[in-house]
């Protein structure tokens, strides 16, 4: 529902303000995040294996409590790595 | 019956024949305990492990995927934990679509429904001018 959430008034006081960005699992209809479907995972992990923020991806609660789940589920099989160094 | 599916670590040291035996095992496991496999999956096979288990670099990458009653995962998990050349395991229960859930199916509500999803969006940012 809020997926075509209109974007914002830039905000006169205080710096430049980021478009929103909208949850890229919303917009694919995603109902199950698979934990096997590591190259869309990959994206959401940075190069030393953390969980991207939500303030970072862009991903709605629903998805991004999904995302981490998946991504968790993933690094227990040794698909993703709990880090990189 | 809920649905399962399992993904398992084989060590790949371990010979072809010796693994053949290994997933027909685990298959018959589950067959045994009153579960019905769906499908044995191995389309992954060998494959670089994301870390080192055990010193061990590369694993064989089984899926299976499985109906069965909600005891079986923990009896599954307790046989996978005594195999040796199991190096990882993971059961994970298949969430069903909402969607199978149908209420008031029969009402044909079509001219309903859309005004209502209108005001729907409306209403989003209708709140967000207000913030």
């Amino acid at each position: 529902m809020s997926e075509e959430r209109t974007e914002r008034r830039p905000r006169p006081r205080g710096g430049r303000r980021p478009r929103r960005k909208v949850c890229s699992f919303c917009v694919d209809k995603v109902e199950y995040i698979d934990y096997k479907d590591i190259n869309r995972l990959r994206r959401y992990i940075n190069e030393r294996g953390k969980i991207l923020p939500r303030r970072m991806s862009g991903n709605c609660a629903k998805h991004q409590r999904q995302l981490s789940e998946a991504i968790k589920r993933a690094r227990a099989i040794a698909l993703l790595p709990f880090t990189v160094d | 019956m809920n649905r399962y599916e399992l993904t398992y670590i084989i060590d790949t040291a371990l010979e072809e024949t010796a693994r053949k035996e290994l997933i027909e095992k685990v298959s018959a496991l589950i067959a045994a305990n009153g579960g019905e496999v769906e499908k044995v999956d191995e389309t992954w096979g060998k494959r670089r492990l994301a870390y080192a288990i055990n010193y061990k670099t590369e694993g064989w990458y089984v899926l299976v995927t499985f109906k069965a009653p909600a005891e079986l995962p923990k009896e599954l998990e307790r046989n996978l934990e005594i195999y040796d050349s199991v190096l990882r395991y993971l059961v994970v229960k298949l969430v069903e679509k909402r969607s199978n859930v149908k209420p008031r199916a029969a009402r044909p509500a079509a001219p309903v429904a859309a005004p209502a999803e209108e005001a729907a969006v409306e209403a989003a940012p209708a709140v967000e001018a207000a913030e």
